[in-house]
């Protein structure tokens, strides 16, 4: 069945990683972050925000996770890993720029994997 | 859509960090380094407020060690992206406590669960977080000793 509290988290997962292997690649190739990278970052902001509508929205429904403070703490945190990380890696002008925006990608798909584990309502 | 612009070359690089006094401990390698720091800061920090706010007494040694990670995290970060001798220094120290901190809190975690019902960052060297707590401050130590010999 699909569910779209399982969806997005996937998606997520897929995104950031893909994100994650793409920016190593430039980091590789010796590129600076430039146009793709901070696309991507932002698609990944967008899929971050838009799950955290759905989770907020869950709350609003009367749905608790089993460490409120906790699942608060990632709400506000996941929307900036993609900002900060876009601007920390695009002042770079270096290979390690991507870098940056190659650690962005990974924590997002690991940030899913510890919301499951704080609350399984929110599917991997 | 620009794609990934080529980065300058080394030589040009490093005629540019020639230019300053000093090569910065926040850029090239450094950028990277400093972003992952803050990650741990953060989440490090976060973490153990929240446990020892909500659940203290379930596990207090590796919270209060939880916390003193955290502490230790903030300074490294602070300190290797300010970057001036004194912050080196003090980014030096911090890596170095890092470092001891992960292999005797590691070593402790595996000796002696009873003490640890719950992780800290440290726990199993890092296991947990992908021993990245194990290898941070190692390319921190390298990072600086590489700097201190350039400039």
């Amino acid at each position: 069945m699909f569910r779209v509290t399982d969806a997005v988290p996937t998606t997520i997962i897929v995104a950031g990683l893909a994100l994650a292997g793409y920016a190593l690649l430039m980091t590789a190739l010796n590129r600076r972050v430039g146009g793709v990278l901070l696309a991507a970052l932002g698609v990944l902001e967008i899929l971050l925000l838009v799950l955290v509508g759905i989770i907020v929205a869950k709350l609003a429904g009367g749905g608790r996770p089993a460490s409120l403070p906790t699942l608060i703490g990632y709400l506000i945190a996941m929307p900036l890993v993609p900002l900060v990380a876009g601007l920390w890696g695009a002042v770079e002008r270096s290979r390690w720029g991507p870098a940056v925006v190659a650690v962005a990608g990974l924590v997002a798909a690991v940030l899913m994997v510890r919301l499951h584990e704080i609350w399984t309502v929110i599917g991997v | 859509m620009s794609p990934e612009a080529a980065a300058p070359p080394e030589s040009a690089a490093s005629a540019e960090s020639a230019a300053q006094p000093r090569a910065s401990t926040r850029t090239g390698p450094g950028r990277l380094l400093v972003a992952v720091y803050a990650l741990f800061a953060l989440s490090a920090s976060a973490r153990a407020v929240v446990q020892i706010a909500t659940q203290f007494s379930h596990a207090p040694v590796a919270y209060v060690l939880s916390a003193f990670a955290a502490a230790f995290y903030i300074v490294a970060t602070v300190t290797l992206a300010v970057g001036n001798p004194a912050a080196r220094r003090i980014a030096v120290l911090s890596c170095s406590v890092e470092l001891a901190g992960v292999l005797a809190v590691g070593t402790w975690s595996l000796a002696d669960k009873a003490t640890f019902p719950d992780a800290t960052v440290w726990s199993g060297y890092g296991s947990g977080y992908g021993f990245v707590p194990l290898v941070l401050p190692v390319f921190g130590l390298l990072w600086l000793r590489r700097l201190g010999r350039r400039g």
